[in-house]
């Protein structure tokens, strides 16, 4: 082969990729991977529209996103932070799509813009070979005997971490949550990263809680076979939906549609309960415990996602870069 | 001849402005957004504006501290173990000389992203060395000599490599003279051999630090715990955590390039200030000293060295790929292939990630391959204009860090105006690996064609060859061995590359190193691992074929 055929052949197969773009759905998801893999094969096995994933946590979702703007590739985001779909419908970037299959859906997780695929809660995830006992409650991991043995996800970077504190200071009060936090501080509690980055150090047992698991995951990693297990704290935890949307600035509005709607058809929430999230639709059973099994702190949360900037200001200045 | 210098004049401006757009793109839309913040938005707005804000930042003076601290940490440990072992290796019997060659070339060939992985897996609390010797290493790991040790771990054999090949070289025929006219063996080596080695030793600790400052795998893996964050991590968050500040990761790309730059011309102007010609001599044989009754010692130092650097992590990843659960920890019960079985049942589509890294390497490696040739005669042979730019643009990548040719390209390329769509396709991982790899092709080709009679061309043309018909069949086929070895090294290297592959990777496509990197964070090190065997191994073969080309290179065939 010589280099003119070989740059034809190169020259030709971008514009190959290029034209297959339009025919195809491009979703950018915040996980679960597995989940979001089969839905896209289940869909397109029945619709014979080929599906694009983009997987990667909230953070780095939402920043490919807003890199895109000016060239947007994405025609839906599914994504682990509530907060970011009614941002999205604020900014006037979401088009309005009601599914027939929603009808199951409670209303506190639909709107007209978009919808929960699952939902998942926050729990503390131990490890049974650890030394130290079970935790009940958030506040026991601030006790001397969890002294070194704590992780945390870092709201900044997760969703589902961000609501916990918010639920936190709702529940217990802005000054006990950033004492609780001080003292978790204090405690030596570390906060790597995003969810697994807390969790992977709890499984080999280099540490022995997480502070605010997101527990699909760690429900996933138990049934697989892993010693550890998934309690939730008996003063309260909150959930995090996740939501599905499509951007308006899709070019097949329709296949689009048509991806949400499976997605809360019946093969499609199965799906979801397999991956152990709780599936939006109360009609689907769940293989872990639902919203009515679970003490959950209700409150007002736009009024926290306004004071965002803020919460992670005071969460850093606690855990900050101090070495 | 007219038409071949017009022919030729013509190859030249198509090869720059491929070079063009490969290299010089990127930097250009990264110098941009560094200066003006709105550019993306087709604004000339307010230029500067974030420029001073970013540079006045106290957490920029952090980085950029931790940054160069960490990079002289670097350079010092290598020195102070690759040294003596080079030495060693150049001017004593060792035992096993020449198996130690190959072996210091694994600790390159396992991505440092997997390394950390599997030093933090062996050290931490409860970890493996936890739960086979009784005792932890967790303070000392997640802390900045803990980052240290385990790059310089991924990096000395660059040093290794230098100085035992410079003191072969120099400690040969000048040290015999030396002795010759009477001096000891001591003073010969530091009088004669050591003096004459010190521009290839510092050429490959400067190397050294170019790479620490460059890592993305290391720091991320093992710096978020320590809260040690260098600039490229803080490149990395800026650009990948939302809210984005792409204007501040624009102006710490720039000033990481401007670092990398620093290290090279000190580089340049170290190795080109005096003639060490010495180096470029024919190997001779070299006369080494017999090590006596230390020779056991040092076979035991050399053991020690690889242990560490080779068979630990690769133990440690064997390990964790072969375990069932992590929470089991080492014991036979919890003994399991099934990771590899998930692997190979295709499992989050391992199978289509291990053939996409292929075919991205195997065509970085033909682009590179090409270009790298066509840019080797164009820079050492044709007496055309401008060949000095062809050389500067090809050689700049090596001062360019993935994280910035990542960053370049996807403010280069995702934009509304091009008559094409490259943003979101593979072509983007593509152009990253082959901007990032052109050096090596070039640095080889252009050593072989000095090495080259200019006679063959001659003979072609006299023949009535044009200028493509004489490349093809009377250049090409005498390149070929040097260039196909640094092809294979762009394909080893393209192969796991990571940092670029995370950034730029289109939806839907997930690569070797993104695959490994996306395992741990959805929770599945076994699986991630799994394929982290598959990759060392295959890259390991390679390295293997490698030199056995290298060898048959070296022994004479041209």
């Amino acid at each position: 082969m010589n280099t003119k055929q070989l740059l034809a052949s190169a020259i030709l197969s971008i514009t190959l990729a290029a034209s297959a773009q339009a025919q195809t759905l491009t979703v950018y998801s915040a996980g679960p991977e597995s989940l979001i893999n089969h839905l896209a094969q289940d869909f397109t096995a029945q619709s014979g529209i080929a599906v694009n994933v983009f997987q990667g946590t909230t953070g780095q979702v939402m920043a490919r996103l807003e890199a895109e703007q000016a060239n947007p590739i994405a025609d839906i985001l599914i994504s682990a932070s509530w907060d970011s779909a009614v941002d999205l419908k604020a900014r006037g970037d979401l088009l309005e799509h009601v599914s027939p299959n929603a009808t199951q859906v409670p209303e506190y997780l639909k709107d007209t813009h978009y919808v929960a695929q699952g939902v998942s809660a926050l729990a503390m995830v131990w490890n049974k070979n650890s030394q130290v006992t079970m935790p009940k409650d958030w506040s026991d991991l601030a006790q001397p005997a969890y002294n070194n043995e704590v992780t945390m996800p870092d709201p900044a970077q997760s969703g589902a971490a961000f609501q916990l504190i918010t639920g936190l200071l709702a529940s217990q009060g802005e000054d006990a949550t950033w004492s609780l936090m001080q003292q978790l501080k204090d405690n030596n509690m570390i906060v790597p990263g995003p969810n697994a980055r807390a969790l992977n150090p709890v499984l080999q047992g280099a540490k022995s809680v997480v502070f605010g698991a997101v527990d699909y995951i760690a429900l996933g990693q138990q049934a697989d076979g892993e010693a550890i297990e998934v309690v939730f704290p008996e003063s309260g935890t909150v959930i995090a939906p996740r939501p599905m949307m499509i951007f308006k600035s899709t070019k097949s509005p329709d296949q689009a549609k048509a991806f949400i709607d499976f997605v809360l058809s019946d093969a499609g929430q199965e799906r979801v309960a397999q991956s152990y999230l709780m599936p939006a639709r109360t009609d689907i059973p769940a293989l872990r415990p639902t919203l009515n099994e679970l003490n959950l702190i209700q409150y007002d949360e736009a009024q926290y996602e306004a004071r965002r900037e803020d919460i992670l200001q005071s969460f850093r200045a606690i855990f900050g870069q101090s070495n | 001849m007219r038409l071949s210098a017009y022919t030729m004049q013509g190859v030249m401006l198509a090869t720059a402005g491929i070079l063009l757009l490969l290299v010089g793109l990127p930097l250009l839309y990264i110098v941009l957004q560094a200066i003006f913040p709105d550019v993306s938005r087709g604004s000339w707005a307010q230029p500067f504006s974030v420029f001073i804000p970013t540079l006045k930042d106290p957490e920029l003076a952090h980085l950029l501290g931790n940054t160069l601290k960490l990079g002289l940490a670097v350079v010092l440990g290598s020195a102070l173990l690759a040294i003596p072992l080079g030495a060693l290796r150049a001017l004593a019997k060792v035992p096993g000389a020449a198996i130690w060659d190959v072996v210091f070339l694994v600790p390159f060939l396992i991505p440092p992203y997997i390394a950390a992985l599997a030093w933090m897996m062996s050290l931490q609390n409860r970890g493996y060395l936890q739960q086979l010797l009784g005792f932890n290493a967790d303070a000392f790991l997640f802390s900045f000599w803990g980052i240290a040790f385990v790059m310089v771990l991924n990096v000395f054999p660059v040093v290794y490599f230098a100085i035992s090949r410079t003191l072969m070289a120099v400690g040969g025929r000048y040290a015999s003279v030396g002795r010759v006219c009477g001096a000891g063996p001591w003073r010969s080596f530091f009088r004669i051999s050591l003096p004459l080695s010190i521009p290839g030793m510092a050429a490959s600790l400067l190397l050294v630090f170019v790479l620490t400052i460059e890592e993305f795998g290391t720091p991320a893996t093992l710096g978020a715990q320590s809260g040690y964050f260098v600039l490229v991590t803080g490149i990395h968050e800026r650009f990948s955590d939302w809210p984005l500040d792409i204007p501040g990761a624009s102006v710490l790309s720039l000033l990481l390039v401007i670092l990398a730059m620093a290290a090279f011309y000190f580089q340049h102007w170290l190795v080109t200030r005096r003639s060490y010609i010495s180096v470029t001599g024919k190997p001779s044989a070299i006369e080494q000293i017999e090590l006596g009754r230390l020779k056991w010692p040092v076979f035991m130092l050399f053991m020690l060295v690889a242990f560490i650097s080779v068979a630990v992590p690769i133990l440690a990843v064997l390990a964790t790929a072969l375990s069932s659960t992590l929470s089991g920890g080492l014991s036979w019960s919890n003994l399991s292939l099934r990771h590899f079985e998930a692997l190979f049942n295709n499992r989050a589509g391992a199978l289509q990630a291990l053939s996409t890294s292929l075919g991205l390497a195997t065509g970085a490696a033909l682009l590179t391959g090409i270009l790298g040739a066509l840019i080797g005669y164009l820079v050492v042979r044709a007496q055309v204009k401008g060949h000095k730019l062809l050389d500067f643009l090809s050689l700049l990548p090596n001062a360019m860090p993935g994280i910035v040719v990542a960053v370049g390209l996807i403010l280069a390329w995702n934009q509304t105006h091009w008559p094409i769509q490259v943003y979101n396709t593979s072509a983007m991982l593509l152009l990253a690996y082959t901007c990032l790899l052109l050096p090596y092709p070039v640095r080889y080709a252009s050593a072989s064609f000095r090495q080259m009679s200019e006679n063959l061309e001659a003979a072609a043309r006299v023949c009535g060859a044009g200028f493509v018909q004489m490349f093809i069949r009377v250049l090409l086929p005498a390149l070929s061995p040097a260039l196909i070895v640094a092809m294979l090294l762009v394909f080893a290297i393209a192969s796991r590359e990571l940092v670029a592959s995370l950034m730029v990777a289109p939806a839907g496509l997930t690569t070797v190193s993104t695959f490994v990197f996306g395992q741990f964070e959805q929770g599945s090190p076994g699986l991630g691992m799994a394929m982290s065997v598959v990759a060392i191994f295959s890259t390991t073969f390679l390295l293997l074929v490698l030199t056995l080309l290298g060898r048959r290179r070296l022994s004479g065939e041209y």
